[in-house]
């Protein structure tokens, strides 16, 4: 009964067989009849080659309601469905689902399966013409940095050095970046992998400089003194970026791996920093200067610059006594007590 | 800049190498030509008699490493009184006096007998200690009446002793040539030859009274050497007679009281002698008006390639200086000015250029952690009070505590004027050993008097 009403429905089906990298298919059939059957004997309407499937492993019929249904034959490996790891007798197939039996992953589509829009061609640069963009932005602010803090003779091979290292060092970055991509999707995306640093860098070259007219515009040392915190934020997210440029899976494994990036980097270098300080007594100040008019803040009035500075007596006292380094001062102070 | 360089003539590892250098160089000099000798005596057989006067009543005083029982530095002193009483300076006992239980002091005697030594009172600023040996009816020398009153003839010929370089006990000539007029600290100038080791020996008249104690001398010049004022030296003598001796387990706290004391001094003094105008293109600079800064001026103008920016400087640094411990200095004031004008650098380059000399804290001696905390600092925009009329200025305020005296800091305040664009007055005050208020209130009237120049 079956059969005849699989015959008679008439719908023409495709069974693709993908490749286990990439999900690419490696062979299509179609068939106007059913049931098809699938295994490794050749006896079957679909035979694979591979090692891990039954003889006879797999029906494919049409059920009472017209459904399509898989079914397992009895193997020894079973039937399983996407990544799942529950094994299925049978089961009602529809487009949006992988049938994987021993190691081969298989898709049924029928004739009025939907397929996505066309996706135009993509001429000329593409991604290359907005990441050529940005990248020509980051040369232009490194450029205009170097030249605002160019006090001596100028010399030509002061701008070409950084320029020439941040260039191959985007070069790397991207390319691995592609080869990965390549591996494991199959696609390399150069042009895309581009843009996602490119914007990254152009990110930080911007806000970098904000930062550090801002330090001073602003008065608040702090903004130029941890603006690594941006840079480590605006690395991981080049990193998610790349990792969704990929693919799209497992979005939320690949934030935590983009978060532990940032964090793990502004931990490190929050240490780093507090380690030289303490070896090196180095004072937390502005580094760099601007022009008068940079000045967005009203000034101190002289009595409340002193009453601030009168008011770090306090944290040096509490230094004094506290920080353990100076062993010799504190061992005789107690044995003194 | 001109670079001086003072050594402290307690001999240890480094300053001996460096002493023996010193040695053979002034071994070559001739001997300039005595002043006219008063004495009417031939000068070899006064140094004789004196010699053989004074040798007795001097010591060799070693600092030895308690675990290895070994010399880690030597230095000389001579008795005071019958009863063991001692002169020597304190930076000879300073290892000693500062780390009691690692160090422990040993005296010779010219006729060979050892011992250990007690220290009795230190007085950092004038670097004189007092110490004590057992014994009766010792042989001792006694200070010289014009010394005490500070009038010594200029050119008195004096005879300093002690130990140089563990080489034995030995005299040398020389000439008193009074103060020395830029010294804050009283010390007294003597034209001789004085080395490493000798470091708390006397230097007695022709009488073979004590006019001075050996303390340290110039590497950068022939014969230039320094001698603690008797008289400083006879005041700490009566105040160990009187007072209960040092309580080695608070050196600390005693050092402590004595800087505290001496900088209140220190500052008082500096504050009372005023500054005085300096005119620096569009602005006035404060300079102190005390008599005991030494100058120094720089340009760039004839730098190669040529500066695009001008700058000229000047500092002033006190000689004030205070030792403390091998590692330790304190007790200097700094005051700096630089007027910086651009040639060809744009605003941006130009606020690049003075950057290097605003952000680096502006401290006088480089960080220690043994004996520093960690600067702290405050920075912002000042603007002027009412009263005075100058420039906006970018000010930084950075402060570091001693760790071994409470109480006591190293500050630096550094300010860049803020009304031109390719034209700025960088000044700094930088002090040592100072007391937080005491440092507030110079610092309030050093930017009190940055002002423009009309």
């Amino acid at each position: 009964m079956g059969e005849m009403s699989a015959v008679l429905s008439g719908e023409p089906i495709w069974i693709e067989v993908l490749s286990r990298l990439h999900h690419d298919v490696a062979a299509r059939y179609r068939f106007v009849s059913l049931p098809v059957t699938v295994g490794r004997a050749y006896d079957n309407d679909v035979v694979l080659d591979d090692p891990h499937v039954a003889a006879h492993h797999l029906r494919i019929a049409r059920g009472e309601d017209g459904a399509l249904i898989a079914e397992d034959l009895g193997s020894l490996n079973g039937l399983y469905i996407d990544r799942e790891r529950a094994r299925r007798e049978h089961v009602v197939l529809d487009a949006g689902h992988d049938l994987r039996i021993g190691a081969t992953i298989l898709r049924v589509r029928t004739a009025t399966h939907e397929v996505p829009a066309e996706v135009p061609v993509m001429r000329g640069l593409g991604f290359w013409l907005p990441a050529i963009a940005c990248m020509a932005g980051v040369f232009a602010l490194a450029a205009l940095d170097l030249w605002l803090s160019e006090t001596g003779e100028p010399k030509a091979i002061r701008y070409f050095t950084p320029l020439l290292i941040l260039t191959a060092a985007v070069f790397v970055w991207t390319a691995g970046w592609s080869v990965v991509a390549r591996v494991f999707t199959g696609r390399a995306r150069f042009g895309l992998h581009f843009l996602i640093v490119a914007v990254g860098l152009l990110a930080y070259s911007v806000y970098d400089m904000i930062a550090e007219a801002g330090a001073f515009a602003w008065s608040w040392t702090a903004l130029a003194t941890t603006s690594y915190v941006a840079a480590w934020l605006i690395l991981g997210g080049i990193c998610f970026a790349h990792l969704l440029a990929i693919n799209r899976a497992r979005r939320p494994l690949k934030i935590v791996l983009a978060a532990i990036l940032a964090a793990a980097g502004i931990a490190m270098q929050t240490l780093k920093q507090a380690e030289y300080r303490s070896t090196y007594g180095q004072p937390v100040t502005l580094s760099r200067l601007e022009p008068p008019a940079l000045r967005l803040v009203a000034p101190q009035r002289e009595a409340a610059f002193f009453t601030d500075s009168a008011a770090l007596r306090a944290k040096l006292d509490k230094a004094r006594t506290e920080e353990p380094d100076g062993s010799e001062a504190l061992d005789d102070s107690d044995d003194g007590g | 800049m001109m670079a001086i360089r003072f050594d402290r003539i307690a001999g240890c590892g480094f300053a001996f190498a460096f002493g023996t250098a010193v040695l053979t160089a002034s071994a070559q000099q001739t001997q300039p030509p005595p002043d006219q000798p008063a004495t009417p005596q031939p000068m070899s057989a006064a140094a004789e008699s004196i010699y053989a006067a004074v040798r007795p009543g001097l010591l060799q005083i070693r600092t030895l490493v308690e675990a290895a029982g070994r010399q880690s530095s030597i230095g000389s002193g001579f008795l005071v009184s019958a009863d063991g009483l001692a002169v020597t300076n304190y930076h000879v006992v300073s290892q000693y006096a500062l780390e009691p239980k690692t160090y422990r002091l040993e005296y010779s005697r010219p006729d060979g007998s050892q011992g250990a030594l007690k220290l009795l009172a230190i007085d950092v600023a004038n670097d004189v200690a007092i110490v004590k040996l057992d014994g009766e009816s010792l042989p001792h020398l006694a200070f010289d009446e014009a010394a005490l009153a500070d009038k010594s003839p200029r050119g008195e010929r004096l005879y300093a002793m002690g130990n140089p370089l563990d080489l034995g006990f030995t005299i040398v000539e020389g000439t008193y040539n009074g103060f020395v007029e830029k010294s804050y600290n009283p010390r007294v100038h003597f034209t001789g030859a004085i080395n490493p080791g000798m470091s708390g020996g006397p230097a007695v008249t022709a009488a073979g009274k004590v006019a001075g104690i050996n303390v340290a001398k110039r590497l950068d010049g022939e014969l230039v050497s320094f001698l603690v004022p008797a008289g400083k030296a006879a005041a700490l003598l009566e105040r160990a007679r009187t007072e209960p001796p040092l309580d080695l387990a608070h050196t600390r706290e005693d050092i402590d009281r004595q800087l505290m004391v001496w900088q209140a001094g220190f500052y008082h003094a500096l504050g009372e002698q005023g500054f005085r105008a300096a005119m620096l293109g569009p602005y006035r600079a404060p300079e102190s008006a005390a008599p005991w800064f030494n100058c120094w001026a720089r340009t760039n103008a004839d730098k190669t390639p040529k500066p695009r920016a001008l700058l000229d400087s000047t500092t002033c640094s006190s000689q004030s200086s205070l030792f403390i411990a091998d590692d330790m200095e304190t007790g200097r004031a700094e005051l700096t000015h630089a007027y910086v004008r651009s040639i060809d650098l744009n605003p941006f380059q130009f606020a690049a250029f003075i950057s290097q000399y605003y952000g680096t804290g502006g401290m006088i001696r480089s960080w220690s952690r043994k004996r520093l905390t960690q600067p702290e600092c405050h920075e912002d925009f000042v603007e002027r009070s009412e009263s005075a009329s100058g420039p906006v200025l970018r000010a930084v305020w950075c402060a570091r505590a001693y760790r071994d005296f409470a109480g006591i800091y190293d500050v630096a305040i550094t300010t860049v004027t803020q009304d031109r664009d390719k034209e700025a007055l960088i000044s700094r005050l930088a002090m040592q050993g100072v007391s937080y208020d005491n440092a507030l209130t110079l610092a309030q009237r050093f930017v009190g008097e940055l002002a423009w120049a009309k």
